[in-house]
């Protein structure tokens, strides 16, 4: 029985796209007006993820929507949601929204800029909402396209550089990707790309299954990214203009960490599970080295990039350990690695728009060279102080409670690895109360004031994603129940 | 027989020379090129033979036809812009449907004799080509293609005589016989290997192509890169079809040399500030790109299927390139701030080089997912990850025309308005590069 309903997916996912050809056919001569344009096509698709969720979201994939494409390969245009994509997807039209209010400022080739943003976006969502692996693929691949010439164009300094890093890096990644999809292709019986089918029927064993899930390993530890292959990171995140950092770190991460559940957990369970203590034990060093390295840093952006390399690492050891619990068992731990994902992209798309405002204002970014800013802006420094306590993981904010439950999924698998990486946190704290000390507290050395507090537009950008730090702290269920029906459903 | 056609093409734009009318010729070249393509597309699903055994008319024997006829038509076009009005403009005409016969000869060889003559007629044509500048480098860069033709061409036939000695025949099927001496099987097959390498630009036979390339008028460049290639690619896969694995281990002396070719052309074109030789040595990797699809020619039908679709992606990504390298200029330096003065163009190229570098979802990537689709599925692990590497490298080639093109200052120099049949070419082949793509379906048997 089926009646014909409005493809909500699709359009969410294309209302971006539609924003870009409407900029091309238009041709705006004033920046204003292509902002409007742009913004209008991310606010309608927020409504329309909310459009998705009225109509409940639902534990196994579901919304399907389905074409035919490539028939001979059993490749066809399928999209779906669960409780693990879902939030995503919410994630990226919100972050996408307000990083796209907080570039109104930027008048240099606006036209290109928007489409480009615009263009990311629907690639963003099409990988998230993709049930089949080269549909996946090829939203995967137009996020690396997209983002390398937002950061070579509107970046700072070093931008080239940086996004040549970026591009060649991941595209490495991408292509190990498109090997492991391949193998999971060619050991599938009857051929297909289709997630639903190799999820339900995990179509590889033995040494095929290892080296798949170590190729997709390799793609996924590189876009999350893990150390030792996280290097690309730090020069894109400090490169990149601050809302092209927000939707790096907010959401072109979240394509990483998405895929370790999706595909390697999901379609590669055995191996995982073999190789997990592996996995554990480099996501420990990336925890514990990415704090370590961001408390060693002076300049603020890099901080905060480097603590993403942190987190990043708390949410595969959250899923690492599902893995390596098995099926049946507990399911917190990759509760926990799924709200941290949301969780992450709000807090540190925040801090870097808010890094992103701070530069504006002092024209550095260097620590030891700001002070006393707490009294010369005060909403805009009292608003970095929430967003860091939120990533330091205080209780009440955003990450705790994700961060509780991967430890106390940890836990019960690997009590001593749990143990170290717990540290993280101990140095999370130190560096972010350190770094508010010299750089919000104290007497400001010089007047600097060519510039307000936050004006509306970084007001619109900023608040709403404070709200959400402060709605998953206090009600994590919200997002929670939805998650946990599809951890608890695929019983990991 | 769409040969036949392409044959009386040939001749007919050769007459229309002889009467001073190059406008003549040239018609006569797209409505040929286009009666061989329609002839073809009729005939795709029929699987026969002709003359007497000899030739195949195949899946990808028919497919040839159709890519490189309409790739012919591209290049005749861009050739005409370029070097319209030069003395014995139509001659280019005519040499570029012989030389098109040649490669189409090639493609459907079921004899070895075909294999040779095709080679030959492809090699003649293809030198007047190059030297058609009349410039020094143009007659260094003939002689060049021209000897390291007879030389290879003379290795492979002398060779050769070893097969027709022990099978006592000139049919290819007729080498898929486990009786046969091993040592003269793979004497033949090496020197053949020789002559075809030469033909697709394969490392180690590479060596005249840059220069070639570089000495040749940049139409004449890009039918290079394309026509001869795809004929010798496909010519191997018909012979590599009957070749007993038992006998010969062929699929992993092929594999090694793809490697070679595609580190090689990729490694070295990151030094090029030419953007004609950068071009070239990339052919040299996309040819051994193109070679995995050979190596699993015998394990699978993703393998055929990816012969088609790459030759098809690689034609129209190359020739794309190739003309907004006519229109804007062949040195690295022309590139600075194109997207400013042109930006269509800009965004034409970017698209033509992320499909060379096989960015979803343009054609280069359809392509290239087949190719590592077939490797995978033939057991070749290795030579799928080693082509990804390389896939990486090549990005990192052609970002070095992309960065100038948008973030460098532009010339000062007054803008050019482009030449009509460039512009056509370039928009032709930019939206085949996405068409092809996306409608990967249409090009699967």
């Amino acid at each position: 029985m089926e009646s014909i309903t409005l493809p909500l997916l699709s359009i969410t996912t294309f209302l971006p796209l539609l924003g870009t050809l409407v900029i091309l056919l238009v041709k705006p001569d004033k920046p204003r007006t292509t902002y409007r344009i742009g913004i209008g096509a991310s606010t309608l698709a927020v409504v329309t993820s909310l459009g998705i969720w009225l109509r409940g979201v639902g534990s196994s994939f579901n919304q399907i929507e389905q074409l035919e494409w490539i028939p001979s390969l059993g490749i066809a245009y399928r999209m779906g949601i669960d409780g693990i994509s879902f939030p995503l997807v919410l994630l990226t039209t919100v972050l996408f929204l307000t990083a796209l209010i907080y570039s109104a400022k930027i008048e240099k080739r606006a036209n290109s800029y928007v489409m480009l943003f615009l263009l990311l976006e629907t690639a963003c969502l099409g990988v998230f909402m993709a049930l089949d692996l080269f549909l996946f693929y090829v939203f995967f691949e137009v996020t690396l396209v997209g983002m390398y010439f937002i950061i070579a164009e509107w970046g700072h300094e070093n931008s080239k550089q940086a996004a040549l890093t970026f591009f060649l890096y991941t595209l490495l990644g991408s292509l190990f990707l498109l090997l492991a999809f391949l193998s999971l292709y060619l050991h599938s019986d009857p051929l297909t790309f289709d997630m639903r089918a190799l999820i339900a029927n995990p179509p590889l064993t033995g040494l095929a299954a290892a080296l798949t899930f170590w190729g997709l390993f390799v793609a996924f530890a590189i876009k999350t990214p893990l150390v030792p292959v996280h290097t690309w990171l730090p020069a894109a995140h400090t490169e990149a203009p601050a809302a092209g950092s927000a939707i790096l770190a907010g959401v072109l991460l979240k394509l990483g960490a998405y895929g370790f559940i999706r595909f390697s957990l999901q379609m590669t369970p055995d191996a995982f599970q073999q190789f997990a203590p592996y996995v554990i034990v480099i996501s420990v060093i990336t925890a514990l080295y990415g704090a370590l390295v961001a408390l060693a840093q002076t300049d603020i952006k890099r901080m905060v990039a480097y603590t993403s390399v942190n987190h990043m690492g708390y949410m595969v050891f959250g899923v690492a350990a599902a893995a390596a619990l098995g099926k049946g068992a507990e399911t917190s731990a990759l509760d926990g690695a799924t709200l941290q994902m949301i969780s992450h992209g709000v807090v540190t798309g925040l801090l870097f728009l808010l890094v992103g405002a701070l530069q504006d204002r002092t024209q550095t970014r260097e620590m030891t060279e700001i002070s006393g800013l707490l009294k010369t802006y005060p909403v805009l420094s009292g608003l970095f102080i929430v967003a860091a306590f939120a990533s330091l993981g205080l209780p009440g904010l955003a990450h705790f409670p994700a961060e509780f439950q991967i430890f106390l999924g940890g836990f019960s698998a690997y009590p001593v690895a749990t143990g170290f990486i717990i540290l993280g946190l101990l140095i999370t704290t130190g560096l972010y109360l350190r770094a508010i000390q010299s750089v919000f507290m104290g007497n400001p050395e010089k007047e600097i004031d060519s510039k307000g507090d936050l004006d509306a537009r970084e007001l619109w950008a900023t608040v709403p994603l404070i709200a959400a730090i402060f709605i998953i702290g206090i009600y994590p269920d919200l997002l929670l129940s939805i998650i946990h029906a599809t951890t608890e459903l695929i019983g990991f | 027989m769409p040969q036949i056609a392409v044959l009386l093409t040939a001749i007919g734009s050769l007459i229309a020379e002889m009467m001073g009318k190059p406008r003549g010729s040239l018609w006569t070249l797209i409505i040929g090129m286009l009666a061989a393509t329609g002839v073809a597309i009729s005939k795709i699903g029929t699987i026969t033979t002709a003359f007497s055994n000899t030739f195949r008319v195949d899946y990808l024997s028919l497919w040839a036809v159709i890519i490189l006829s309409i790739t012919n038509i591209f290049i005749a076009v861009l050739a005409r812009s370029e070097l319209k009005n030069t003395y014995r403009e139509g001659t280019v005409y005519s040499l570029l449907v012989f030389s098109l016969l040649g490669a189409l000869i090639m493609t459907g060889a079921g004899d070895i004799m075909f294999v040779v003559l095709g080679i030959l007629i492809s090699t003649l044509a293809g030198t007047a080509l190059i030297a058609y500048n009349k410039t020094d480098p143009a007659t260094e860069g003939a002689f060049k293609y021209y000897i390291y033709g007879s030389v290879t061409g003379a290795v492979m036939l002398f060779g050769l005589t070893f097969w027709v000695g022990i099978i006592g025949s000139t049919y290819l099927s007729a080498l898929n016989n486990p009786e046969l001496s091993s040592l003269a099987v793979i004497f033949g097959f090496i020197t053949l290997l020789i002559g075809i390498g030469y033909a697709g630009s394969l490392v180690p036979f590479h060596f005249w192509t840059p220069d070639a390339f570089e000495a040749s008028p940049v139409s004449i460049a890009a039918y290079l890169s394309v026509v001869p290639k795809v004929g010798a690619i496909f010519a191997l896969a018909q012979v590599a079809r009957e070749l007993p694995v038992e006998m010969l281990n062929w699929p992993l002396l092929l594999g090694v040399i793809a490697v070679l070719s595609m580190t090689f052309g990729n490694v070295v074109a990151l030094w090029q500030d030419n953007i004609v030789r950068l071009l070239a040595y990339s052919t040299i990797a996309q040819a051994g790109y193109f070679l995995l699809g050979v190596v699993a020619i015998q394990q699978n039908q993703l393998a055929v299927n990816a012969l088609v679709v790459f030759g098809i992606a690689y034609a129209v990504m190359n020739v794309g390139a190739f003309a907004i390298v006519q229109s804007c200029g062949t040195q690295l330096k022309d590139f600075n701030g194109w997207a400013k003065q042109k930006p269509w163009q800009a965004v034409g190229m970017t698209i033509f080089l992320l499909s060379l570098v096989g960015v979803p979802p343009l054609a280069g990537f359809a392509g290239k997912f087949l190719l590592f689709g077939a490797a995978l599925d033939g057991g070749y692990t290795w030579l799928a990850v080693a082509a990804i590497i390389n896939s990486v490298i090549s990005l990192a080639v052609y970002l070095r025309i992309i960065v100038p093109t948008y973030f460098n200052e532009p010339k000062p120099e007054p803008i050019q308005s482009t030449k009509p049949g460039i512009r056509l070419v370039w928009i032709s082949t930019f939206v085949l590069t996405i068409a092809v793509g996306l409608g990967l379906q249409w090009f699967l048997v």
